[in-house]
């Protein structure tokens, strides 16, 4: 018994051959921030001579990167994987047990799918299981000597050749065995505990049966059910929730970070199955969505695609991905889209010049409206809570604009722009990457107005150096979001070969660098609680440890 | 067809179903379940079952009737069992006659026939410690009022044998 155990659990250890890479990631990950950092235009030119660079820009070396940047606390797996482990682990009940493959199914179905479950309750006590699940060692019924059999379904009676039954020995005719399967089949995954059908006999009906006795059709079903049952029956195994997605997602249990990607580039927690929420724990993800929909109703005017402009009033609609917006000619002003003020307003005041998240100051300073009114309504708790909801809001649908461009840039732009400064496609990478980056900061950046939302509002300190920060993430984000999506259109659209094509490559990819660690150490920092935050207002310190790692090497503040 | 009745809305026994009930019926007239009258009609589809309450149980003397609506599908699918009102006073009985018992429900087998089904019914009865309504009958009961069938509710059952 000891020994079946051990062999399962380093095998999967094994599998997740990951483990302790954990240990080496935040190493890597330094060096990577630090190379690319200081990466200058020269070595996307000849990176196969440039050794140092080389692992940068080489496509699988970068994949590689990516991978370990998740972690490896969990494996996609296609269907074919999915099959693949089910057999193996039936495979393996079915030896160590020494019973058929159908009985290790059904064992391994009613223990939810662990190997570990079924070796300790097999061994514990044999003659419970088997009673439980229905394997009968012999039949309770024998065939006396007659001639003929009745069926015990349509009494019809027939030879002994033309009944089966299972191993309790209730004999049944062809026709109505299959009748029988096939009811139960058609009628969904109950088929997979099937037993005789005499009453309160029990005798379990494995896929030995299943394939004697059903049509192809409801082979295919049972089959598919068992697959079903194998990744939502197993505490390990969920399927991805992206609409069509056909992928399920193997974990480490108790590995930590929950955040998972799919094959399909769906990111959700694995916890919860809600798109990925990091830095925001689940609780907080289940409150702030509960939240949502109690408000949905007042909160339907803010999710209008379209606001009036603040200077000439006519409606104008936001089809970019960042904040700032440009009215259109001849009025040209130029405003941010949460707080309709003006642009050029947006400085320190608001927590940078992107920035636009100073709730309190623009409160204090009635920004929003100057009449008493509004100015007493800021009090209200919708007030407060339109405040949050809105920049969450406008963070999803720029990750969702930004997703659009990425996929567009991948499919369109790029070759066209390869065209223009007559560069390789290889040689554009830079600009999906920035892309990539912008979708993922949008989808942190949406999660922390969640975040701030719930921090209390007693710890005045806190909710200072996290609108603090998020504004420096704000400032960081819209910086690159305009680098990639305005600046890029120069060279989009330009005639033939930019001079200064090649600093826009090292500006960009700077600036994508410098966002990711960012971004990174604002996720920690958060899911820390704010922890280097105490309540004397110690905000310098702690501002330099998350600030630090990006302007220490990266070189370039935000 | 030629009847109006409210079988006429459902699909007729397929051939199996009739052989089945065929023998079914003559089990019956040779072997009748005690306590049980079977009013014989030419609807082979529809049987009325009168019930008689077991001596020296709460129901001793009393009589109910029980009619069985037979699916298509017999016997791969359970047929419909209700009282028809006035339903027998008795915690797993609805005022409607709607029956809580599993066997009509997610644990039919196919093995099973009315005759069995009829001896699961009484032994209920028998087995009762007091003549009351289920506690949410007269939910229950709302709910079903546009003619639904108990097939179509999902029931949990009480583990109690009451
Ligand atoms: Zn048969
Ligand atoms: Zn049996
Ligand atoms: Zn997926
Ligand atoms: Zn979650
Ligand atoms: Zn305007
Ligand atoms: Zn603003």
């Amino acid at each position: 018994m000891h020994d079946a155990n051990e062999l399962t659990s380093a095998e999967e250890d094994d599998y997740y051959s990951g483990g302790d890479d954990d240990i080496d990631y935040g190493d890597a990950q330094e060096d990577y921030n630090y190379e690319y950092g200081y990466g200058n235009d020269d070595d996307d030119d000849d990176d196969d001579d440039n050794g140092d660079y080389d692992f940068m820009h080489n496509d699988s070396d970068a994949d590689e990167v990516s991978a370990s940047r998740a972690q490896k606390n969990y494996t996609v797996l296609k269907e074919e994987d999915i099959r693949k482990i089910q057999g193996e682990d039936i495979m393996r009940i079915s030896n160590v047990l020494s019973i058929s493959r159908e009985a290790a199914c059904i064992l391994l179905r009613r223990y939810n799918w662990n190997v570990n479950d079924v070796h300790e309750q097999w061994f514990a006590d044999e003659g419970r299981v088997r009673k439980s699940v229905g394997l009968f060692e012999k039949p309770v019924v024998q065939f006396l000597n007659a001639k003929e059999v009745t069926c015990g379904i349509c009494f019809d009676n027939y030879s002994h050749e033309l009944v089966h039954s299972a191993a309790c020995g209730h004999a049944f005719c062809d026709s109505c065995w299959k009748a029988y399967v096939s009811t139960s089949i058609n009628d969904g995954p109950g088929c997979l505990t099937l037993r005789c059908p005499s009453p309160s006999c029990g005798a379990a009906i494995g896929q030995d049966m299943i394939d004697m006795l059903a049509s192809d059709e409801d082979k295919e079903k049972y089959r598919h059910y068992l697959l079903r049952s194998f990744v939502e029956d197993s505490r390990k195994t969920k399927w991805c929730p992206a609409p069509g997605c056909d992928y399920a997602i193997k974990y480490v249990v108790g590995s930590g970070n929950y955040d998972v990607t799919c094959s399909c580039s769906y990111s959700f927690c694995w916890n919860c199955t809600e798109e990925a929420h990091r830095p925001v724990d689940c609780e907080t993800v289940a409150k702030w969505i509960l939240k949502n929909s109690a408000e949905s109703e007042n909160m339907n005017w803010i999710l209008a695609n379209s606001k009036p402009c603040p200077k000439c009033k006519r409606p104008i609609e936001k089809n970019q991905g960042c904040m700032h917006m440009t009215c259109t000619p001849p009025c040209k002003f130029e405003f941010c889209w949460l707080c309709l003020g003006a642009w050029i307003d947006h400085g320190e005041r608001t927590g940078g010049f992107y920035a636009c998240n100073r709730y309190e100051s623009a409160k204090q300073e009635g920004v929003y409206d100057d009449t008493e009114k509004r100015r007493e309504m800021a009090k209200n708790s919708l007030e407060r809570y339109t405040h949050y909801y809105e920049r969450w809001a406008s963070n999803q649908l720029s990750r969702q604009k930004a997703l659009a461009d990425l996929q567009q840039m991948q499919s369109v732009h790029l070759e066209k722009l390869s065209k223009v400064q007559s560069q390789p496609k290889s040689q554009m990478k830079f600009i999906i990457e920035a892309w990539q980056q912008i979708v993922e900061c949008r989808r942190v950046l949406k999660w922390t107005y969640a975040y701030g939302y719930y921090l209390p509002e007693y710890e005045p300190t806190k909710q200072q150096f996290f609108e603090y920060l998020q504004g420096e993430a704000e400032t960081g984000l819209e910086r690159l979001h305009q680098c990639a999506e305005k600046e890029l259109q120069n060279y989009l659209n330009a005639e033939g070969q930019s001079k200064d094509f090649n600093d826009f490559r090292t500006k960009l990819a700077g600036l994508t660098s410098v966002t990711r660690n960012y971004f990174e150490n604002l996720v920690r920092a958060l899911e820390n609680g704010l922890s280097d935050v105490d309540s004397q207002g110690a905000s310098s310190k702690a501002t330099s440890s998350i600030a630090g790692s990006s302007k220490g090497k990266g070189g370039r503040g935000m | 067809m030629t009847s109006c009745s409210s079988s006429a809305r459902k699909a007729s026994l397929s051939k199996i179903a009739s052989n089945r009930l065929q023998k079914e019926l003559m089990e019956w007239q040779v072997n009748p379940p005690v306590g049980f009258k079977h009013k014989v009609t030419d609807n082979l589809q529809r049987w009325v079952i009168e019930v008689n309450g077991a001596p020296g149980t709460l129901y001793a003397g009393e009589t109910y009737q029980l009619q069985v609506d037979f699916p298509e599908h017999y016997p791969m699918e359970a047929p419909q069992v209700i009282f028809i009102p006035p339903a027998p006073l008795h915690p797993h009985i609805y005022s409607n006659g709607h029956i809580c018992l599993d066997i009509l429900y997610d644990s039919w087998s196919p093995a099973m026939t009315v005759s069995s089904i009829c001896i699961s019914i009484l032994s209920m009865l028998s087995s009762s410690p007091e003549k009351q309504r289920p506690a949410d009958n007269d939910r229950y009961v709302k709910n079903c009022r546009n003619g639904r069938s108990p097939k179509e509710t999902r029931w949990w059952f009480h583990d109690d044998k009451a």
